[in-house]
């Protein structure tokens, strides 16, 4: 391979990584707090697509950058009504119940966004700042993959500074082991709940806008986003920021390489590798083992 | 004849023991009723059925049986075991895929594909089983998501052997179950054959196992128990009928395509089972029925299927836990017991 291939690669399984890194983080973060697996951050991430391609058809120019600040919070929003009106009254069932009730609601968002938007393929066009390549070591990078790149990172610094360097952070995690004491201490539990699962919307909502000017924005790009976050969850263990990480960038080499040199099997190989981090850690690489 | 040797009214007599702790669970009742009547009754009044409606109505029942023995055998797992497989669509698939594809490939006979189609899926059922069921909870409902999809790519992508997205489509059934009426009654016996076999599990000692199992891990695991067996045990049984469900549904669709073995096609054999009660043999049965007339009413009126299936399952869940047997049968017996107390303290 030379450097203009391995540099090209190199930006795909970034891009690829980065992308998921900012969805699965999400849904390990509010598995992490509320020890829930939520099936509808699929329908955040692809409300956050949708919610940026009607802005930006009606903002043209800077309608981009309004998108970039404005659709995550919309989704976040969302995020939090869920919480409030169906989830939080859900907490002291069994896990059966939040995996159908967030099943169930992947459905509705499914066909109400089918109702708001339609069967057609959407796109947005980057804006001018972010278009175009530029060569470097042979390769023509395009920057809108660097732009994707330095937003995952953005996220990742910040959630990692968020959960070791502040106090809301030591309240999130202190959240799952003891809410009784955390609430008795003057925390507003209910209210950390419903932040994290907000946060782990907006982060959804954050990386359907960053997608959106690459990827065709469509129907069934909600299921198809929460399969592979899944997979990183059991790659890198549910609730470990680090191993949404890592799953992410596994992930991102698997399938970059795997399209490059045996196209028609790239797509098992990731399951392949799945099934193995399962059969030697069920939990996931950097999980905890559930009790 | 439930427990090969132990005299039957020892397993019953624990049953209620279990079971008298959780009202949801499936609970005994007088047997001879339980036992006898009511299949009896129920297969009566569905051959009945066969004859008295039309045509377009026996293609939808014929939808129904392949459903009511998927959402039964899903059951097995969810109601019986607690395990929430969201990779029963594997099984399902690879059901029906058996019967196409040997057909496709090798022309086998009819025949011996739909008797194959199970024992293949219970045989892919062990090392999935082997692997999904190391992990727990929430891991293992991922785990058997991401077998679904493994399967669904698969089914996708080899296209040489499956022919990819189309799918297979051919005339599969033999000239014998070609008349609806002959076709149906079929479908029936082998529903009711699986039921009848899949109620003997959930009776059997093993099936008691694996309800204990569901409600205190750690003590059956203090207790000696091989949790981890029984439930491999439970998920190739699942797995053998789920697999069985889609030959059935090879029957009336006279096709095979790789949507089946999506993780999304897992979600309505759980579905079925939450509406007619998880905790009740026969709920996911019930479920069946309703999900599927439902299905066929609704889409005549309103577009949006899949938002009011995901609202009505969003409210169940929320607010009616036990589903519509499992209800039923709680209130019965609240008001049997009334009545035997009153009963008792008038003497």
């Amino acid at each position: 391979m030379d450097s203009g291939s391995i540099i090209t690669n190199l930006i795909g399984i970034l891009t690829t990584a980065g992308t998921l890194f900012m969805v699965a983080a999400g849904l390990t973060l509010v598995f992490g707090a509320l020890r829930l697996i939520n099936i509808a951050h699929g329908s955040f991430y692809m409300y956050g697509a949708y919610f940026a391609t009607t802005l930006s058809a009606h903002l043209a120019g800077a309608g981009f950058w309004v998108a970039l600040v404005v659709c995550p919070l919309a989704v976040a929003v969302m995020g939090a009504l869920v919480e409030v009106l169906v989830l939080r009254r859900l907490y002291r069932r069994e896990h059966l119940t939040q995996l159908l009730a967030t099943f169930a609601l992947l459905l509705i968002f499914a066909d109400i966004a089918l109702r708001l938007w339609g069967k057609d393929v959407r796109s947005i066009k980057p804006p001018s700042a972010l278009s175009g390549h530029f060569q470097f070591a042979g390769a023509a990078v395009p920057i809108y993959n660097l732009f994707v790149i330095g937003v995952a990172v953005l996220v990742a610094v910040g959630l990692w500074a968020l959960m070791s360097r502040t106090k809301l952070g030591w309240r999130i995690r202190a959240v799952v082991d003891d809410p009784e004491v955390l609430a008795s201490s003057g925390t507003n539990v209910p209210l950390i709940l419903t932040g994290v699962f907000a946060l782990g919307a907006l982060l959804a909502g954050l990386s359907g806008v960053v997608i959106a000017p690459q990827q065709a924005v469509q129907p069934g790009m909600d299921a198809e986003i929460i399969v592979a976050a899944f997979i990183v969850a059991v790659i890198g263990g549910l609730g470990s920021i680090v191993g949404a990480a890592v799953g992410s960038l596994v992930i991102g080499v698997v399938e970059t390489l795997g399209a490059v040199w045996t196209p028609s099997w790239a797509s098992t190989f990731i399951y392949a590798l799945m099934i193995l981090v399962l059969a030697i850690r069920p939990w996931g690489l950097f999980g905890e083992a559930e009790r | 004849m439930t427990t090969n040797g132990t005299p039957a009214s020892t397993t019953t007599s624990e049953d209620a023991t279990v079971e008298s702790s959780k009202p949801a669970a499936t609970r005994p009742g007088p047997t001879l009723w339980r036992n006898i009547a009511t299949p009896v009754v129920l297969t009566a009044l569905m051959v009945v059925l066969g004859f008295v409606v039309g045509e377009d109505t026996l293609t939808t029942l014929e939808e129904v049986l392949a459903l009511v023995v998927f959402a039964t055998a899903t059951n097995l797992l969810l109601g019986q075991g607690g395990l929430v497989s969201f990779g029963q669509a594997v099984f399902y698939g690879i059901g029906a895929y058996t019967v196409a594809l040997g057909w496709l490939h090798w022309h086998l006979s009819f025949w011996l594909t739909f008797f194959l189609a199970p024992v293949v899926s219970a045989l892919v059922a062990i090392p999935v089983g082997l692997v999904a069921l190391r992990a727990r909870r929430l891991y293992f409902a991922l785990s058997t998501l991401a077998f679904s999809e493994l399967a669904y790519q698969l089914a996708e992508s080899r296209y040489d052997f499956t022919q990819g997205a189309n799918g297979v489509f051919g005339p599969f059934v033999p000239s014998a179950l070609t008349d609806p009426i002959r076709g149906y009654l079929f479908l029936l016996a082998i529903t009711v054959i699986s039921l009848l076999l899949m109620w003997k599990v959930t009776r059997s000692p093993f099936g008691l196992v694996l309800r204990s199992i569901r409600e205190n891990r750690e003590r059956m695991q203090a207790l000696g128990v091989n949790v981890y067996w029984h439930q491999l045990i439970a998920f190739v049984v699942s797995g053998f009928f789920c697999g069985l469900a889609g030959a059935m549904f090879v029957i009336y669709s006279q096709s095979s395509y790789p949507e089946l073995l999506d993780w999304t096609t897992s979600g309505s054999p759980i579905f079925m089972a939450v509406i007619g009660g998880m905790g009740t043999f026969l709920g996911p049965a019930l479920g069946a029925f309703i999900y599927q007339f439902g299905h066929d009413e609704l889409v005549r009126y309103v577009s949006d299927w899949q938002l009011v299936l995901g609202g009505v399952l969003l409210l169940i869940v929320m607010f009616w836990p036990d589903g519509i047997l499992g209800s039923l049968t709680k209130v019965k017996w609240s008001e049997l017991r009334k009545s035997l107390k009153r009963g008792g303290s008038d003497e």
